[in-house]
């Protein structure tokens, strides 16, 4: 959708109207630097210091790492798992992030669940990944949205029970409330798989699903009714390859319209990959793909 | 009784008089502080570009400035405003009041280009030239691989070689560099 930025009626002064709608936005969520472009002034919106660390912590991360994994020690140590996201992305709605395991996928001992954190959305869970050996190497890449500066997390839970974490501190904002793109509704749930031309037996080969969907956090408005539009985002995309599973996804609307993973998976001889895809109304889609 | 009425009639009249004048002295004077406050600020000797082809279309020509910035070997700070943007405003009352302590940054690498637009012109009449070569909006930002080319946003900000290779992706909007430390980290290239 092309627009330009201004100001619609949420930026008129002094409403009590556009007053609530600036809270539901500042706590929803996410935008458009541009509508929500901050003043002049020392500290970020959100009250995170614009000179803030990637390896902070949060008032959210300190609730949010005792509510995931109590009293379980959470290991910062650069070397096991690192994310990548840039320091400003062009859009808060679709932040690119990656994240990149330094541990072999083994059987013996393999990153067991990823978990992708944005302290400051209103839904700072974004994905929990149930990874398998079969996806050789844990490196996936996604985008998300990020509603005001925050910390992007990932956690990697091994199979021996270790926790390692790492973080960074991106700078954007409006994401969860910039306007939707509903130009292909009538695609909703279309979940197309890709793999490389030439795929290796054995070795982990690179992959990527895309469900078309808008997923809507529920704070994006209606640019012609003024209404929000409700909240309709994919739940869950469960990928398996010759019928062994590769990864299990669990998503929530942090993860920006149209979801995209790009994954690993090891092949062993012809089979098909399948990616189970469900949303948050009980929508249903399945996406294939035969390899080679 | 008339004389009082013409007395009263009057003082009111006078009084009306006295207050449109008022009011149109006070409303050119706004229109003067909004038109000088428009754009970037002076101290940061900006290189500013008025469209052409207006109404039909806003093309805005950056072979000038590239040309000057090759002769003089700068980077290109690209600013695309508009008249009518209360964020723009925002971010060229940022520059005006942090002159001192950045132009000297902006000054020691950029030359400042001041791309002059207004709310009513949509990407798809917006274009941008680089010597023989005109691209609108959306075509100019995929081929400097721009991910904004989805959505025109004011005020927007490129980093330019001089060769008009991008140096950095950036953000939508300027609020996320609004202070001082942050305008430095953009024009430091950090990402």
């Amino acid at each position: 959708m092309t627009r330009t930025f201004g100001w619609p009626a949420l930026h008129r002064p002094g409403t009590g109207r556009r007053n609530s709608i600036r809270h539901a936005l500042a706590v929803a969520g996410c935008g458009l630097a541009l509508v929500l472009a901050l003043p002049p002034a020392r500290a970020a919106e959100g009250g995170l210091p614009a000179t803030a660390s990637d390896a902070d912590s949060s008032p959210e991360w300190d609730k949010l790492r005792e509510k995931l994994f109590a009293s379980r020690t959470v290991d910062a140590t650069p070397g096991t798992v690192q994310i990548i996201a840039p320091r400003r992305a062009a859009y808060g709605a679709s932040v690119p992030v990656r994240i990149v395991s330094k541990l072999p996928q083994t059987p013996s001992l393999y990153v067991k669940r990823l978990y992708l954190l944005v302290d400051k959305n209103p839904s700072p869970l974004a994905a929990v990944l149930e990874l398998t050996p079969d996806v050789g190497q844990a490196d996936f890449e996604t985008r998300l949205r990020v509603d005001e500066y925050s910390h992007v997390r990932v956690v990697a839970e091994l199979s021996n029970g270790q926790l390692h974490t790492d973080s960074r501190y991106v700078k954007t904002s409006g994401g969860c409330s910039a306007p939707p793109n509903r130009d292909a509704l009538n695609l909703i749930g279309k979940t197309v798989l890709k793999v490389a031309e030439h795929v290796t037996m054995g070795e982990p080969n690179a992959a990527e699903v895309t469900v078309v969907h808008p997923n809507d956090t529920g704070f994006e408005l209606n640019q012609v009714t003024v209404m929000y539009i409700p909240a309709h985002f994919v739940r869950s995309i469960k990928v398996s390859y010759a019928g062994r599973k590769v990864f299990d996804a669990d998503l929530d609307f942090s993860i920006s319209e149209n979801p995209t993973l790009h994954f690993n998976f090891v092949p062993h001889g012809r089979g098909e990959l399948k990616a189970e895809v469900e949303d948050s109304i009980d929508g249903h889609w399945v996406g294939r793909l035969a390899v080679p | 009784m008339p004389t009082v009425l013409a007395k009263v009639y009057r003082r009111r009249t006078d009084t009306r008089a006295f207050v449109m004048a008022s009011c149109l002295v006070l409303c050119l004077a706004l229109v003067t502080t909004a038109a000088a406050a428009s754009g970037i600020p002076a101290p940061y000797s900006p290189v500013v570009i008025e469209p052409i082809g207006v109404p039909s279309r806003y093309e805005f020509d950056l072979s000038a400035a590239l040309e000057r910035a090759r002769r003089e070997n700068k980077w290109l700070y690209v600013y695309l405003g508009a008249s009518d943007c209360p964020y723009c405003r925002r971010y060229e009352a940022f520059l005006e009041q942090n002159a001192t302590e950045l132009v000297p940054h902006f000054a020691a690498r950029y030359i400042v280009v001041d791309l002059r637009s207004a709310l009513s012109v949509t990407s798809r009449l917006l274009f941008i030239r680089v010597g023989d070569r005109v691209l609108s909006y959306a075509d100019f930002q995929r081929a400097i691989g721009d991910e904004r080319a989805r959505m025109l946003v004011y005020p927007s900000v490129w980093l330019f070689d001089k060769d008009a290779t991008p140096l950095m992706q950036m953000p939508a909007g300027t609020g996320t560099f609004q202070t001082v430390p942050e305008q430095l980290e953009i024009l430091r290239l950090e990402q």
